[in-house]
């Protein structure tokens, strides 16, 4: 019970922390805006004394989204992965999980591991291959690490809200920051592009180390990733279509729009199959079990061979941090984005000052991206590997004629119904059906050979 | 626990992939937040554990901290049993050093005064990293002066000169008293005739079949394990 009530409360002080960061992420923005913004007055002379210059502001507010979103959240949240990845992994597998570091006497949820696989990575032995390709060999690891960063641009952590409510209305009226750093027209299609980039880091890794089996997992990874890639395309075609755009902000705008009798047009409800389809390919881009081939330990050990000490952290931390996108980008397009979705988003704007409007929408972002995130090392633990051309099949025969159907469905049902309720109305049923699946009566739990043995008349 | 698999083939549902995931996912999140917000029993016996909800499924014994306790009849540490004067029963004989397979038990004799015995030994050392814990030397000691019921395993230590254990280290754990022990019997003089008295009067009758003391499994008995063979055996030529 005292563990009940702690976690509880430790729950509560995450989402309530959440907020508060959400509210100082704001706070960095408008404050870099505004600096931006005076430079231009007094250094630089761009900007006409008294006035306030919507590039400045906005370039300011990206600066400060790209140090608080960038390497605050997305780096901390994909370092912290990889302590969940363990504690998570623990508390599915009935372990508890590592927890030998302790700080005080208390392991505090195994988060000291962080520091000392930190400091494991940076102080371990530097071996290069002799034949390596030198200069593709240390490109690698940034090549994986830099196009998951660049990912991050686009995804609306928070709302726009009004900067004339953080610094005086003289100051800022009408202008607005958001927690996004790039607000793309390109939108979904940027997305794509740089998803695509990631595979050049693993396949250079694996051509580059001058080694036999981590030019394999290089192989296996370009392959399954292009693959994966147009199936990835594709299933959120549905979205843009629904939402008519391929700005993730107006996405999540969108999604705020009640259909159904009020509840929110969340990307959930009108695309469920897009969801599944679009999950399941970025989960194989990934590259992670059950998409792990690349890096099969036991046979190939993967395209990441010939790395060592942080080289390989970089790999690491990349995979970790693609997560980390992955979470924001479904959290964005299908999970109502920063839309709290307990209460009306319309609501809470009147309800608090912009200010707080903004943190808690951002906080639920976040807390959504954690379920997410959460969501994906469950189903890591939960699927053992798949063979190689079930990986294939999966995309090519499954996957793809789905996505493509979708497409098509979608837009059929979008020129009958332009108000998007006959699409919810189709979403509804197709999760209804879902549902009624899992319920329906699966196999019998396997019985025990104990319990048979008294009937066997041992 | 083996689990007997129903190996039918997939059905259509099955088939489908997805809905058995999310399935999955649905076990999953249940040890999950069982184990997230339920604390874990720290009682060794894992199987003695509550389970069910509002309970953590957690089966982890933290090693060292916690111990599960091991069967009885566990064959572990050695030890050299100490009379209730603190002497060890030994006698050597040699008995166990000539049964020992692995040749770990080295004993020196020496006379001692005052005492029926007259024999005991001076140095007597087990090698634990040459042990293969066979437990013959047990089996073989007419006095019941080595035994294997420590419950513990040899401790890990850093040198091998700590696994070599001498009679120091050996002679510990409950005294074992017999009522027709020699220093009884005939009256040790070294003994004080007041402890000797109560020695008497605490001392128990020699067991026939001396394996049955160590076999301490509940329902496990060398008897009637003798008996069911010969049983079998009476059977077999009957028949």
């Amino acid at each position: 019970m005292k563990r009940f009530v702690g976690m509880s409360v430790t729950l509560a002080a995450l989402v309530g922390g959440l907020v508060l960061l959400a509210a100082g992420f704001y706070w960095v923005a408008a404050g870099l805006g505004w600096a931006f913004n005076w430079a231009g007055i007094h250094w630089l002379g761009t900007v006409p004394d008294g006035t306030v210059s919507a590039a400045a502001i906005h370039f300011g507010a990206s600066v400060g989204n790209v140090l608080t979103l960038m390497l605050v959240l997305l780096m901390i949240s994909g370092s912290l992965l990889t302590v969940a990845e363990r504690k998570w992994s623990a508390l599915m597998q009935n372990r508890i999980g590592a927890n030998r570091i302790t700080v005080g006497g208390n392991p505090l949820g195994g988060i000291p591991f962080l520091a000392a696989d930190a400091l494991k990575m940076l102080t371990k032995e530097r071996i290069d291959p002799a034949a390596a390709t030198r200069l593709l060999f240390e490109l690698a690891p940034l090549l994986s690490f830099a196009p998951v960063f660049a990912l991050f641009a686009i995804v609306p952590v928070g709302p726009p809200i009004d900067l004339g409510a953080l610094v005086g209305d003289a100051a800022g009226a009408g202008r607005s920051i958001a927690l996004q750093v790039a607000s793309l027209d390109a939108g979904l299609l940027y997305l794509f592009a740089i998803a695509s980039l990631q595979v050049y880091g693993t396949a250079l890794a694996g051509w580059a180390s001058n080694n036999k089996l981590a030019l394999l997992g290089g192989v296996r990874a370009s392959s399954q990733m292009i693959s994966y890639e147009v199936s990835l395309g594709l299933s959120l075609v549905g979205s843009m279509m629904a939402y008519r755009t391929l700005r993730l902000d107006e996405m999540v705008v969108a999604q705020g729009h009640p259909v159904l009798g009020g509840f929110p047009a969340i990307g959930l409800l009108l695309q469920p199959v897009g969801f599944l389809v679009f999950f399941a390919s970025a989960f194989a881009e990934t590259k992670r079990a059950p998409f792990d081939l690349p890096e099969g330990e036991s046979e190939i050990i993967g395209y990441f061979i010939e790395y060592s000490g942080m080289k390989f952290g970089m790999m690491f931390l990349a995979e970790f941090l693609e997560i980390t996108v992955l979470s924001g980008v479904v959290t964005a397009v299908f999970l109502g984005g920063w839309n709290p979705l307990v209460v009306s988003t319309e609501w809470l704007r009147s309800a608090v000052s912009p200010l707080w409007f903004g943190a808690i929408c951002a906080g639920a972002f976040i807390v959504k991206m954690i379920v997410i995130m959460w969501l994906q090392l469950t189903i890591r633990w939960l699927l053992p590997r798949f063979r190689y051309d079930q990986i294939q099949q999966l995309c090519w025969k499954l996957l793809l004629p789905v996505a493509l159907a979708n497409v098509f469905v979608t837009g059929a049902v979008i020129l009958i119904d332009p108000s998007l309720q006959l699409l919810a109305w189709l979403g509804l049923g197709i999760i209804a059906g879902v549902v009624v699946l899992v319920l329906a009566a699966g196999r019998p739990a396997p019985a025990r050979a104990g319990d048979h043995a008294h009937a066997g008349g041992h | 626990m083996p689990y007997q698999i129903d190996n039918r083939p997939l059905d259509l549902r099955e088939r489908m992939y997805f809905p058995e995931i999310i399935r999955g996912i649905g076990a999953l999140t249940g040890h999950f937040l069982r184990n997230l917000f339920f604390s874990r029993d720290p009682n060794p016996d894992i199987l003695a554990r509550p389970r069910g909800f509002g309970r953590s499924d957690n089966v982890t014994v933290q090693y060292p901290e916690e111990k599960a306790p091991y069967p009885p009849g566990y064959r572990g540490l050695h030890r050299l049993v100490p009379r209730e004067d603190g002497k060890a029963r030994c006698v050597a004989c040699y008995m166990c050093a000539a049964a020992c397979p692995a040749q770990c038990i080295y004993i020196e004799a020496g006379e001692v005064e005052g005492d029926p015995v007259e024999k005991a030994p001076v140095v007597f050392v087990i090698d634990e990293l040459r042990c293969v814990v066979c437990g013959l030397c047990v089996e073989a000691c007419p006095k019941d002066a080595i035994r294997m019921d420590t419950g513990e395993h040899a401790p890990p230590s850093y040198e091998r000169a700590a696994q070599i254990w001498d009679k120091a280290r050996l002679l510990r754990g409950p005294s074992v008293n017999y009522q027709h022990d020699p220093w009884l019997r005939r009256e040790a003089p070294s003994i004080p005739p007041a402890q000797r008295a109560a020695m008497k009067a605490s001392a128990r009758p020699f067991p026939s079949v001396g394996t049955d003391e160590y076999a301490q499994t509940p329902g496990f008995s060398v008897r009637v394990l003798a008996a069911e063979a010969k049983e079998r055996d009476d059977r077999a030529r009957a028949g």
